[in-house]
């Protein structure tokens, strides 16, 4: 197989741990420079600001997009949600709609581009394809773009429609709103620990 | 048997045939379109005849396809090129059937738009365009392995590619 065996395993407490004392985990509370945390309540009032113009990489892989389009058109309006604003530089965008499948030529792009969203970030699959693959057990398509990028939430369908991305986006911005990612916990996300064992496990 | 076609296609056929004559294969006429078989030894000359004869006028290569008909044991392989006239408004279809391991000259020469279109050919089918100016895999990730449209290419499965994370610093 072209992907990882088990690249989501979350990481015993212990791991976590010791990883926490190395300030090695990603994730966790907003930290001023030197480590510090921030008090629970700024951390609220900031993502409260944070869940209103959360604002998506402009970013579309196959007929998915079309449905995000659909979205961000004048019928369903992401605009009132303060999501209207599609970031084509992903330095300025606060997380990514993988939307539709992704090839295994492709998927190094996607790496890259969600490595170059700066943190906090929010990863939404939508569509049967990036959550599983879908039907297209083939030869070049990713099976479920979540071996490659912590995903936070998955809309099935094919594609779904825009009501269904809107909920989706909106539990997002639940997240968005309590600082919660899908990365927490991960020492690393599974592309980098590729990176780490050398080459990819064919 | 050229009852469907326009004149401008009867006039083509009839260019064709004077031209080469025997070495046509075979050519049949379906809804109104046109389609020449020929030998892949007559594919330079037939499709630069195309190109540059006055009635012909075939200024527009619309695609060039593989094929793969596994049940055709001698020559399992097709190509076709479909060609389109801005000059005349009449369309063509060109196909020569190709053994294993057979090469194909690149017309990328009379349409340089070919230079996709078989390079995807050969990435698929495996079907090599000598003198092609680069050969390289187009859709597929550079280390793929085998040629996945071929009919005895397993359907399911990633198999063939994988996924290059640590070409991602380079993209």
């Amino acid at each position: 197989m072209g992907v990882m065996d088990d690249p989501l395993r979350r990481p015993s407490d212990a791991e976590v741990g010791a990883a926490l004392q190395q300030n090695e985990v990603m994730g966790g509370p907003v930290r001023l420079p030197g480590g510090i945390a921030l008090p629970v309540q700024i951390e609220r009032v900031l993502g409260f600001g944070r869940s209103f113009s959360f604002w998506p990489l402009l970013f579309g892989l196959a007929c998915c997009a079309i449905e995000m389009m659909a979205l961000g058109g004048s019928r369903f309006d992401m605009a009132r949600f303060g999501m209207e604003a599609m970031r084509a530089s992903p330095r300025q965008a606060d997380g990514m709609i993988v939307a539709g499948w992704c090839t295994i030529k492709m998927a190094p792009r996607v790496v890259r581009l969600y490595e170059q969203i700066p943190d906090p970030k929010w990863v939404l699959a939508m569509g049967s394809c990036a959550v599983s693959g879908n039907v297209w057990d083939t030869y070049h398509v990713v099976q479920g773009i979540d071996s490659l990028i912590p995903v936070d939430v998955y809309v099935p369908g094919c594609p779904p429609r825009p009501e269904a991305l809107w909920q989706g986006l909106e539990m997002i911005r639940d997240r968005v709103k309590q600082s919660r990612h899908a990365y927490d916990g991960l020492r690393r996300i599974p592309a980098r620990e590729v990176l780490l064992h050398g080459e990819p496990r064919p | 048997m050229n009852e469907g076609l326009d004149t401008s296609l009867t006039v083509v056929l009839a260019k064709l045939e004077k031209r080469f004559g025997g070495r046509l294969r075979k050519q049949t006429e379906c809804c109104g379109d046109l389609t020449i078989t020929v030998e892949p030894e007559d594919w330079m000359r037939v499709l630069s005849f195309c190109r540059s004869a006055r009635e012909l006028a075939f200024d527009q290569l619309d695609c060039l396809l593989g094929d793969h008909l596994p049940e055709r044991t001698g020559a399992p392989f097709e190509v076709v090129v479909h060609l389109l006239s801005h000059t005349h408004g009449h369309r063509l279809r060109v196909t020569t059937p190709l053994a294993e391991g057979q090469d194909l000259p690149t017309i990328t020469g009379l349409w340089p738009s070919a230079g996709f279109d078989e390079r995807e050919a050969w990435e698929m089918y495996g079907i090599v365009f000598a003198g092609h100016p680069d050969l390289r895999r187009l859709l597929t990730t550079e280390d793929f392995e085998g040629f996945p449209m071929r009919k005895d290419f397993p359907l399911r499965g990633t198999v063939g590619g994988r996924i290059r994370t640590d070409l991602r610093g380079k993209i």
